[in-house]
């Protein structure tokens, strides 16, 4: 940064507008001299000192002083035109006039200067403050492209993540399709009840595939924000007791009690989004339920909400991972799912204006509760 | 009666697996964690066991390592395809072979078939002095090798490899292991020496690229099978 030179003015300059007032102010007062007191031009040339001492600093003061002493003696004090001084008196006007002329010229210079350092330390400091503020704004340029670039990262972390997850998904019901079928088609000998049971196999886990194409449909659906529920009146307890029945075979080690009134209010809500939120919640109860466990779902009207609670006796969510659950590819401890299912309720839910929430069962296990809008009752 | 038992965390895959092996009569016991694992091969050991590298509790590798303290039970992991790191340290972790999920039944009994007939070989360590495999001949003891009678020049160092493979026909060698065995206990890494080899042997083999004797497993290593007796696909 520049440092500004110390101050002073401008000297030379000083000194000739000094003079050029003082000749001026000389000449104005030429044809009155006579008829004014010495006190008058002595006034008038002091402001050719001043000028001076404003704008040349001291030295041009001093220097412009003594040229309007001369001045004062040659021009106003008899005889005029010369150095000479005959009275006494017009000797002590010409040396108060020299003392007070200087004083005054010194102390007007000094309070320039100090002027003019005032300026130029604001000047240095508004240019230190500006340097500042380049740094600063260079640095939250710099700090954003950061962030911009972790924010890509993270999405690419994400895509990787989503596809390391699906293709797992994708694969483990393939991998128990393709044992059974392969295995029927080379023709093993199996008795009439294990057939049955492998062919069950292989059509739960078609459906489990069916579940998990679903879930991906949603999830890019989320991604492309078109999410907007198709509205209707939706009774919760029969989209419950259906969609318990096609999961039967979700069910073979739990048992599902379904709680819910006929008289529940009726929910506003999109039938199919309802319906993939409590099958992803049944679907993870499933998973989560110890053989010969319960798994409940119950719903009641609360603080003008329709409140559905999914309940499992499994290990449930420990109070750190209550959050992070409803975060896509977030599993629980030693889940076997994808964390995908949880992520697609939350959005759903919240698309419906509604609430999502994970709780403890009493006893243990999770208890997944979902608060959904009612349906106005339009009375006719 | 030959006891089995499955690990995995998947119902519906237990039940697939464990059907298939009842039918052909093998005794079959399934657990789904890999700490239920290492119990029951403590309390009931099997004859072969079938384990799935992604489970809840232990990682399936760790369960390998685990048991191989104690045991020599034949181990043939099951794995995701697109995890060739994952196999070859199943392998290096005592793993006998690995089956990539999805696999079809008849792929998972050939590989428990051959780690079975392994573990009866390792009981018996009297070394033959001729190796057959299909219909190739390892003759040790003079050094030549025949493919259907035909007599069939090698360098040492490809004799070394096909002996090595014939030695355990059937099984996955990784490429770790066939470096060190062939090459010497400094080699490890390179296995690119073993690209060239094993293209140089399936030429002198006269393999056929659909049915071949010397198969690759990209990225994990080689075996030698009778592509008269794999079971199709």
């Amino acid at each position: 940064m520049k440092r500004l030179p110390p101050t002073g003015g401008a000297p030379l300059l000083g000194i000739a507008l000094g003079t050029a007032t003082v000749v001026v102010a000389s000449a104005a007062l030429l044809p009155v001299r006579t008829h004014v007191t010495r006190a008058t031009p002595a006034l008038v040339l002091v402001l050719g000192v001043v000028v001076a001492g404003v704008v040349g600093g001291s030295v041009g003061a001093a220097l412009v002083a003594l040229v309007a002493a001369a001045a004062y003696n040659l021009v106003f004090i008899p005889p005029f035109w010369t150095f000479k001084v005959n009275v006494a008196d017009d000797w002590v006007a010409l040396a108060v006039f020299l003392v007070v002329a200087l004083a005054m010229g010194l102390l007007v210079a000094g309070q320039a200067e100090r002027r003019r350092a005032a300026e130029a330390r604001e000047a240095e400091l508004r240019a230190l403050y500006d340097h500042l503020r380049a740094m600063a704004e260079e640095r939250e340029q710099l700090a954003e492209e950061a962030t911009r670039a972790q924010v890509l990262e993270r999405v690419d972390e994400q895509r990787a993540a989503l596809l390391r997850s699906v293709s797992h998904d994708l694969r483990t019901p393939l991998a128990s399709i393709r044992a059974v079928a392969s295995d029927l088609r080379d023709g093993t000998a199996y008795d009439e009840e294990t057939r049955t049971e492998l062919l069950e196999t292989v059509c739960d886990e078609a459906e489990r595939l069916d579940r998990i194409v679903a879930n991906l449909l949603s999830l890019s659906r989320i991604e492309a924000g078109a999410l907007t529920p198709d509205r209707q009146a939706v009774a919760l307890d029969e989209l419950v007791t259906d969609r318990v029945r096609r999961l039967g075979g979700l069910f073979r080690q739990a048992r599902v009690q379904v709680d819910i009134p006929p008289d529940l209010p009726l929910v506003d809500g999109d039938y199919t989004q309802l319906d993939q939120v409590v099958t992803n919640l049944l679907e993870n109860a499933a998973r989560h339920a110890p053989p010969a466990s319960l798994v409940r779902v119950s719903a009641e009207e609360r603080n003008g909400m329709v409140e559905l609670r999914v309940s499992d006796e499994g290990i449930g969510v420990p109070d750190w991972e209550r959050r992070r659950i409803f975060e896509a590819f977030r599993k629980g401890e030693g889940s076997r799912s994808s964390g995908v299912g949880l992520a697609i309720c939350k959005a759903i839910v919240e698309a419906h204006g509604g609430t999502i929430d994970v709780d403890r069962t009493p006893g243990g296990g999770a208890t997944f509760v979902v608060c959904l809008p009612m349906r106005e009752v339009r009375t006719p | 009666m030959t006891r089995v038992l499955v690990i995995d965390d998947e119902p519906a895959l237990l039940r697939a697996v464990s059907a298939a092996l009842k039918a052909r009569d093998y005794d079959v016991a399934t657990v789904g964690t890999g700490q239920a694992a290492i119990d029951a091969i403590a309390l009931t050991p099997p004859d072969v066991v079938v384990l799935d590298l992604g489970l809840p509790d232990l990682d399936g590798i760790e369960v390998c390592r685990r048991v191989r303290e104690w045991s020599d039970v034949p181990i043939v992991v099951l794995s995701a395809e697109g995890s060739e790191e994952r196999k070859v340290l199943a392998l290096d972790q005592g793993a006998d072979d690995y089956v990539t999920k999805p696999f079809s039944t008849a792929e998972l009994l050939a590989r428990i078939r051959v780690a079975l007939r392994h573990r009866k070989h390792v009981a018996s360590p009297e070394d033959d002095a001729v190796l057959r495999v299909g219909d190739i001949e390892v003759d040790l003891a003079r050094h030549v090798v025949e493919v259907g009678g035909r007599k069939v020049e090698l360098t040492p160092k490809e004799f070394a490899f096909l002996a090595l493979l014939a030695r355990w026909p059937g099984r996955v060698l990784t490429h770790r292991t066939i470096l060190q065995e062939v090459w010497g206990p400094e080699y490890g890494s390179e296995s690119q020496y073993l690209r060239v080899y094993a293209s140089q042997l399936r030429k002198k083999l006269d393999d056929d690229p659909v049915h071949p004797r010397l198969v690759t497993e990209p990225g994990v290593g080689y075996r030698l099978v009778d592509p008269a007796a794999e079971a199709p696909d």
